[in-house]
């Protein structure tokens, strides 16, 4: 999250071209969005009996359970060639480019083409039924518009933040999925236990559940880089932070970025 | 076709101010909250506390994403509109008037030199959408 935030500052400050960042965590985490309310929406005891760290994320949306998640990180200036001052025209861009990495690798995404109503129940039509969601605090209850469904299941979820002409734009997508977990660490915790998280399972996929051959994560990371390659016509070179970066994403992980859980810093 | 109303100036961010004396009241313009999309809540400054020009006063949650709002002015604020709190939709609905968000009294009244009237606003707004 500092290293997200610390990139998109100093575009910010200086401009600079795309980033595009591939990542994972080195224990379980819970992202909760900028505005959640994290007494209302996590669990914090069963946070910390299980060891997972809880981190506010600068952008939007819900929370999310990262274990065996790819988290990306898309930053940049929002009124070039390729990106929009729109949200939604801008989370479209992003997510064509993983449906058509996902593709590479044999797995069938598609983009919801409807999305949640906050506040209200929303109902998404898919090859699956009608599916219902709710004001259920984790990220994968219900997609939202260009979020990327497999057989109607949600497969990634994603969320924004914008300032100053400059965007960051943060998705996790679920290499495994683990809806137990997902329910404990999320609230509101609404009984029976078993169908809340068999609702989940039946909300939310995972790539291991599609992919037709075995393949690693350093092989979805390749394919996701292609596409976006491809699809913004753009030659992606690894790049490393810069001093000034490195700097902020120091400070960040002092001031803003530290765990939730720990007592004091909620 | 958006309408910018002529009484008030604009800045870059998309923030509008509507100037009394030495005070300003502000919004978000119009076009903010289409690209915004659907409004759900807010964070604002508290009264009396010290705002920045160019510096974020606050953030919105639109549908899927937070945007920081970037102050226009130096200040200080002396009221925040808590109708916001019982109906967020003012915001989308009826940008320039109901729905502002602060009022600050300006340290430098010069700021107000380096924000846009409507026709410049317009303007800026397409080149804006050229540069995309």
């Amino acid at each position: 999250m500092a290293i997200d935030e610390a990139i998109f500052r100093e575009v910010q400050r200086s401009g600079g071209p795309p980033t595009v960042r591939l990542y994972g965590w080195l224990s379980p985490a819970v992202t909760i969005g900028h505005f959640q309310h994290i007494d209302r929406e996590i669990d914090l005891d069963a946070c910390r009996k299980g060891g997972v760290t809880v981190v506010r994320r600068p952008t939007g949306g819900k929370a999310v359970y990262h274990d065996d998640d790819l988290t990306y990180a898309v930053i940049a200036a929002d009124n070039t060639s390729l990106f929009s001052p729109t949200i939604l025209e801008t989370y479209r861009v992003i997510s064509q480019c993983l449906v058509r990495g996902l593709h590479k690798l044999g797995v069938e995404a598609i983009l919801a083409a409807e999305g949640r109503e906050p506040g209200k129940e929303s109902v998404m039509e898919s090859g699956m039924g009608t599916v219902k969601g709710s004001e259920d605090a984790s990220c994968f209850s219900v997609p939202s518009l260009h979020e990327l469904l497999v057989k109607g299941r949600k497969i990634c979820g994603s969320a924004q933040m914008r300032s100053r002409g400059v965007f960051l734009q943060q998705g996790s997508l679920l290499m495994s999925f683990d809806p137990e977990k997902t329910y404990d660490v999320t609230l509101p915790h609404r009984e029976p236990r078993a169908r809340q998280v068999q609702a989940l399972r039946e909300k939310v996929t995972s790539l291991y559940d599609h992919l037709p051959r075995f393949v690693t994560r350093e092989d979805v990371c390749k394919s996701l880089i292609e596409a976006f390659q491809t699809g913004w016509q753009v030659s992606l070179a690894e790049g490393s932070l810069t001093p000034e970066e490195e700097t902020l994403k120091e400070h960040l992980l002092k001031t803003k970025y530290c765990d939730l859980v720990k007592e004091g810093n909620t | 076709m958006k309408v910018f109303p002529d009484d008030l100036l604009y800045s870059r961010e998309h923030v509008w101010v509507r100037v009394e004396g030495d005070l300003a009241t502000v919004g978000i313009t119009d076009l903010a909250q289409e690209r915004l999309g659907e409004v759900h809540s807010i964070e604002l400054p508290e009264i009396d506390s010290e705002v920045e020009r160019d510096e974020p006063f606050g953030a919105i949650e639109a549908a899927k994403g937070t945007v920081e709002l970037i102050s226009p002015l130096t200040g200080n604020v002396i009221n925040v509109n808590e109708d916001l709190i019982d109906d967020i939709g003012i915001v989308n609905s009826d940008p320039h008037d109901t729905g502002w968000m602060v009022v600050v009294e300006i340290n430098d009244l010069d700021e107000l030199d380096d924000l846009l009237d409507s026709r410049g606003y317009h303007d800026f707004i397409l080149q804006e959408v050229e540069g995309e």
